[in-house]
């Protein structure tokens, strides 16, 4: 007996696990930024581009006029005025350009992201096993992909240009400052310095009442779609007022997440314009004592006060860029959680391979499973099927027949013991091979929204390209032409997800179909025909018998009569697989047996 | 003045054909006037002390020339205004914050309510999928408008109107020259903003498209992993992804050009003063002391405009969201219901009722009756309308011709809770709430101890429950695997149960029941709720045969009804479905 290679069970609850509390500086914190722009270097290098020159083209702008009117109008020259004029025109469309350059290609960026980072979560999504959907709530995931992730757009779209370049203005003025009066320079940018600390000291607080805004934005979710995939007991257990107040209590949380948020990353704003306000005061303070002592001229102070304009004004705009940048980060927490799941099922590589009969088709070798934190379900469990015959589980509800079925189509892995597909650990197979060898109707089956005909050949890749003619001829052939007149409009007849307008049966006659024209070797029936009424049943019973005499057919039923044809029968209680050896003995167990369910 | 009419009124200048107005944004605020003018108050008030800080320096610098200054006196009022400022500021993110979540949370309580009160088809109808991205992303729209835009639309729009006053007064004919722009700035608003309110319900249907991609490959996770079929949700993903992601595009293809028009459009104006003015100064029919107030004002008109085209965005996004939001809430309430509280005797009655579903008839001229305390058993082919028989006994669903009768009287005159609690559904597909195993059983509020107790009993679940580390505290999962499908089945009729009704009414309960515990659950049925009327939905006539009556149900109709001796004689479908049942049914005998 090999131990398994990775533990069956694994935490997958989002939220429950360890936040990302580490302090990141402002560096490391654009670090984790820059994979999600790896393709966008040119777009963002255009942009910057264009960045700088509507800068300059608004700083030269006004020059060009204070020229004219010094030269031009002084001396009454009008001539000049109109030659003026068409540079400072020329000036103004060459910003026409740049600022339609600059939106549209960081926006571009913005939502390239947000697109990238949706598709990377939600293959992430396909790639982790069932375990991680049992563990969260599909609003809350749905809350992840659709709000956290424009967080990110809307910090790339808007808030990235702002802040190169309000960096890119605010160091060369303050290069400039500190190289015309280095006293009087350094004292100007005190303020800055004092915010930049604060600015730094509060961070990690913004992001963490960020990150709960946005946990408790994903929980309402959680709540609505809940809520309203279950509507129909609410309304007909008269419980309108549990939606209300559910969803009142976590909206009112949602509330003062938000609200406390919003004045986390707020506070900002007020801060740094106090800090412009301070730099004012400071430099005509300061500059007025160093003209006292004439270490300064009026004219210079001037110009000074002029460029603490210019150094503080695009800090203040770092302020709203700021909050946005903080938000974009909480989102990128939210989603890192999601990308950084692993899933615990990786194909193994091949061990050597047993010796086993050539008509083993599938062996659970001292197999034990237990569901994360519950109970063991199965324990220390060995059995062989063999192929072409028919075994029914039988047992009382809860006694682990469903995970037992689940464990032969890989759904989980076992705990302790092995799953031997064709002799080989099922672990070490392929999806595709795997996939493509064992049928399997789930007890609740699903449709995807679409027609009958999307549904039987969701996910069958050899049948995907049949015409509608093929496709019912191929029905034909398999005898299933009879259950789908059951449908008014045949293959096009709209089947929803979520709806009503198909019943339960008929949903368990599509299923049933679907796994028939896939041609598995190993076919699992989980409780797949409980809701059909027994004359169709019989008819699905005539489609299973003709199926090719290879083909191995697990049932698990409630119904003694899906059962009696069996070629074994096991009996699943508490943990325990027994062969029954015949149906009188398996009714035996049933109805006396020791119960501990 | 035409654009300042247009953008003061952010409704009708994104929708040229508005609502009727308590559905527009701006009926929306209303009740938030107060708090909304708190708020423009204070910026306003705070972007005019803002301007004080130059001007007092500019005094310093001047009275230090004239060697006046009073260094300590200017540098403590000017650290007052500094705080000043610090305050109102402060207090302005505090008031839009709040102002904002408050509108937020103020309308998901509206809108829920109103889907709270409406009925399950109604749901199904919009998709939860849909009513998703109204309660969040499309309120969040509404929000963000509330925080950002309203009140620097409106400080701009009044220093819109400031500002070209002061420039008409220096000289009309200037000022008038360069308020030209105005209504080229207006129409190009206009005409990006309608175009954008489409795109931006584009938007957010794509958005819906995205819930619902993602909801359903949750949900179908473990049929997903079955058939190894990641790819062709992958696929699914990426087509309503790239969809958002194109709309989005068009949007902004939109705004990247509308933002550079009009700042380019300011810029024409400032080209004008210069040329003009110039001329107009030359002539000497102007001084350059005017001429430079003319360009400092421009200079002021100028950044609001600007805003205006920044937040028209956030404008155009909102309007959009709003329009999808008050579809939900202006749609109509469902018949009120009666109200007539009766304890009820347990007679039910269909009378001809037709029921049509997606334009199909889906019960046809149905009656039925069965009088209190008897056992009804209904089977038919799968899709004969079994489960909708039974919604319409609920009242999920309604008639579209015929009655429904409790004790004689309709079923729209009993008061909807009065009637939920005497009336007991177990659904065919089970429903678990994320709640602890006593709160989705004790589902309805009035459920005392002791009836859960004994529903809990009668579903044979209390030997389940005690294993149970937490007993019925347990909290049980939306998809949990904790839970078997007979375990959740047993659950759903204790839940019916524990509100002690006196009609039961079972959609297929046997199905995933087995056979002995489905036997002792059906004996503690008859023996802990004497008197009650059952009607059960089966596929298994061995299950019925003692019933008082079983309703033979084929494609909306009333095939036969009778006692299973009865219907052995007169109905060759019946004992078509019987012989279905017979080759085993030894079995099943020895079962029970």
């Amino acid at each position: 007996m090999t131990p398994s290679a990775a533990p069956a069970t694994t935490n997958y609850t989002l939220g429950k696990t360890p936040a990302y509390e580490h302090q990141p500086t402002v560096v490391a914190s654009v670090r984790r930024l820059a994979p999600l722009m790896a393709d966008e270097r040119q777009r963002v290098t255009i942009a910057f581009v264009a960045v700088i020159l509507t800068s300059l083209a608004s700083l030269v702008a006004p020059l060009v006029i204070s020229r004219t009117v010094d030269t031009f109008i002084q001396n009454r020259d009008f001539a000049g005025v109109v030659r003026q004029a068409a540079l400072l025109l020329s000036i103004y469309l060459v910003s026409l350009v740049t600022t339609y350059v600059q939106t549209q290609s960081m926006g571009r960026v913005g939502r390239n992201v947000l697109f990238r980072v949706r598709n990377a979560l939600f293959t992430r999504l396909q790639e982790l096993p069932l375990d991680f959907f049992n563990q969260n709530k599909a609003g809350d995931l749905i809350s992840r992909i659709n709000n956290d992730t424009d967080k990110l757009n809307q910090f790339f779209a808007q808030g990235l240009v702002q802040l190169l370049g309000s960096l890119f203005q605010m160091s060369g003025t303050a290069i400039f400052l500190v190289s015309l009066n280095p006293r009087l320079g350094i004292a100007a940018l005190l303020p800055a310095v004092g915010v930049a600390i604060v600015t730094r000291a509060a961070s990690p607080w913004i992001r963490r009442t960020n990150v709960r805004s946005l946990q408790s934005l994903g929980s309402m979710s959680g709540e609505i779609q809940e809520s309203l995939s279950h509507f129909k007991v609410i309304v007909a257990f008269n419980r309108r007022d549990y939606f209300r107040e559910k969803f009142g209590a976590a909206n009112t949380h949602n509330f003062s997440a938000a609200v406390a948020s919003g004045i986390a990353s707020g506070m900002f704003i007020p801060l740094y314009g106090l800090a412009f306000t301070l730099a004012q005061i400071i430099v005509m303070a300061y500059g007025l004592t160093l003209i006292a002592t004439s270490q300064l001229t009026v004219g210079l102070l001037i110009a000074f006060l002029l460029y603490v304009n210019s150094f503080y004004m695009p800090l203040r705009q770092l302020a709203a860029v700021w909050a946005t940048f903080q938000l974009a980060l909480a989102g990128l927490d939210r989603v890192s959680a999601v990308l950084a799941l692993e899933s615990n099922m990786p194909v193994v590589p091949t061990s050597d391979a047993p010796p086993s009969a050539e008509d083993d088709v599938l062996t659970f070798d001292h197999v034990s499973f237990a569901y994360p934190g519950g109970t063991e379900v199965l324990h220390d469990a060995t059995f062989t099927l063999k192929k072409g015959r028919t075994y029914a589980l039988v047992g009382p509800t809860g006694g682990g027949k469903t995970t037992t079925a689940s464990l032969m189509a890989r759904l989980y892995d076992p705990g302790q013991g092995r799953v031997l597909l064709d002799g080989r650990d099922i672990r070490s197979w392929e999806p595709e091979a795997r996939t493509q060898r064992i049928g399997f109707i789930l007890q609740e089956p699903f449709l995807f929204t679409g027609t009958i005909r999307d549904n039987l050949l969701y996910g069958n890749r050899r049948h995907q390209h049949l015409s509608n003619d093929q496709l019912l001829a191929l029905l034909e052939d398999r005898k299933l032409d009879a259950l789908l007149r059951r449908f008014e409009s045949g293959l096009e007849t709209p089947v929803s997800a979520t709806g009503d307008a198909i019943s339960l049966g008929q949903k368990q006659i599509i299923a049933f179909m679907r796994a028939v024209l896939r041609d598995p070797e190993l076919l699992v029936l989980d409780e797949a025909t409980a809701n059909i009424d027994t004359v169709t049943e019989e008819l699905l019973e005539q489609i299973l018998e003709r199926l090719p005499s290879s083909t191995t057919k697990v049932i698990i039923a409630h119904r003694l009569n899906t059962i009696a044809n069996a070629d074994e029968i096991f009996f699943i209680n508490a943990g325990a697989i027994t062969p029954a050896g015949s149906m009188d003995h398996a009714l035996e167990l049933l109805m006396h047996g020791k119960r501990e369910s | 003045m035409r654009t300042t009419a247009l953008t003061s009124d952010p409704v009708s200048a994104a929708t040229p054909a508005p609502h009727s107005p308590p559905s527009g944004l701006s009926g929306l605020l209303r009740p938030y006037a107060g708090t909304i003018a708190v708020l423009v108050a204070i910026t306003v008030v705070a972007n005019a002390l803002t301007l004080v800080v130059p001007r007092l320096i500019a005094n310093a610098v001047d009275d230090f020339g004239r060697g006046q200054l009073e260094l300590a006196t200017v540098t403590r009022e000017l650290l007052l205004v500094a705080l000043g400022v610090f305050v109102l500021t402060a207090l302005q993110t505090l008031v839009q914050v709040y102002a904002s979540e408050r509108v937020a949370r103020d309308l998901r309580t509206r809108l829920t309510a109103k889907i709270a009160a409406q009925d399950h088809f109604y749901v199904q109808n919009v998709t939860p999928a849909a009513l998703l991205t109204y309660l969040t992303s499309d309120i969040d729209a509404v929000k963000m408008f509330v925080a950002l835009a309203i009140a620097s639309l409106v400080a701009s729009v009044c220093l819109i109107i400031g500002a070209s006053a002061l420039l008409l007064s220096i000289d009309w004919e200037l000022g008038l020259a360069v308020l030209a722009m105005l209504p080229i700035i207006g129409g190009t608003f206009f005409v990006v903003l309608r175009r954008v309110s489409k795109l931006f319900k584009k938007s957010q249907e794509a958005i819906d498209w995205l819930n619902k991609v993602i909801n359903e490959s949750i949900l179908g996770a473990a049929l997903i992993r079955l058939l190894h079929s990641e790819r062709s949700e992958y696929d699914k993903f990426i087509e309503a992804n790239t969809r958002a992601r194109d709309i989005s595009l068009g949007i902004l293809r939109l705004f990247a050009s509308l933002i550079p028009v009009i700042m380019f459009a300011t810029n024409l104006a400032t080209l004008t003063i210069l040329v003009l003015g110039g001329r107009f100064v030359i002539q000497g029919d102007m001084s350059l002391g005017d001429f430079t107030a003319f360009n400092s004002y421009l200079a002021l008109l100028i950044f609001p405009v600007i805003m205006i085209g920044f937040m028209s965005n956030v404008m155009a996004q909102a309007n959009a969201s709003y329009q999808r939001v008050a579809t939900v809430l202006d749609a109509p309430d469902p018949p009120k219901g009666g109200t007539l509280r009766a304890e009820l005797r347990g007679d039910v009655e269909v009378s001809h009722v037709s029921v049509t579903l997606d334009g199909k008839a889906v019960l046809k001229d149905l009656s039925l009756t069965a009088p209190a305390g008897t056992r009804t058993a209904v089977i038919g082919p799968t899709a004969a309308g079994k489960t909708q028989l039974l919604y319409l006994l609920t009242g999920l669903l309604r008639p579209a011709t015929g009655t429904v009768l409790y004790d004689g009287r309709n079923l729209d005159e009993y008061d909807a809770q009065s009637l939920h609690r005497q009336v007991g559904f177990v659904f065919q597909d089970s429903v678990i709430f994320n709640l602890t195993l006593r709160e989705n059983i004790a589902f309805d509020k009035a459920v005392t101890d002791e009836s859960l107790e004994k529903a809990i009993a009668t579903a044979e679940l209390t030997d389940f429950i005690s294993t149970l580390p937490a007993g019925l505290d347990t909290v049980v999962s939306e998809r949990g695997t904790s839970l078997s499908g007979g375990q959740k089945q047993r659950i759903m009729l204790a839940r019916a149960l524990a509100l002690n009704p006196r009609v039961l009414l079972l959609d297929d309960f046997t199905a995933r029941v087995d056979v002995s515990t489905e036997k002792k659950i059906l004996d503690n049925v008859r023996r802990n709720y004497p008197g009650i009327t059952l009607l059960s939905v089966t596929q298994q006539i061995a299950a019925v045969e003692d019933y008082d009556q079983i309703v033979l149900l084929m494609e909306g109709e009333v095939l036969a009804a009778g006692t299973h001796a009865r219907l052995l004689e007169t109905s060759p479908e019946y004992v078509q479905i019987y012989d279905s049942q017979r080759s085993t049914s030894h079995y099943e005998l020895h079962a029970r």
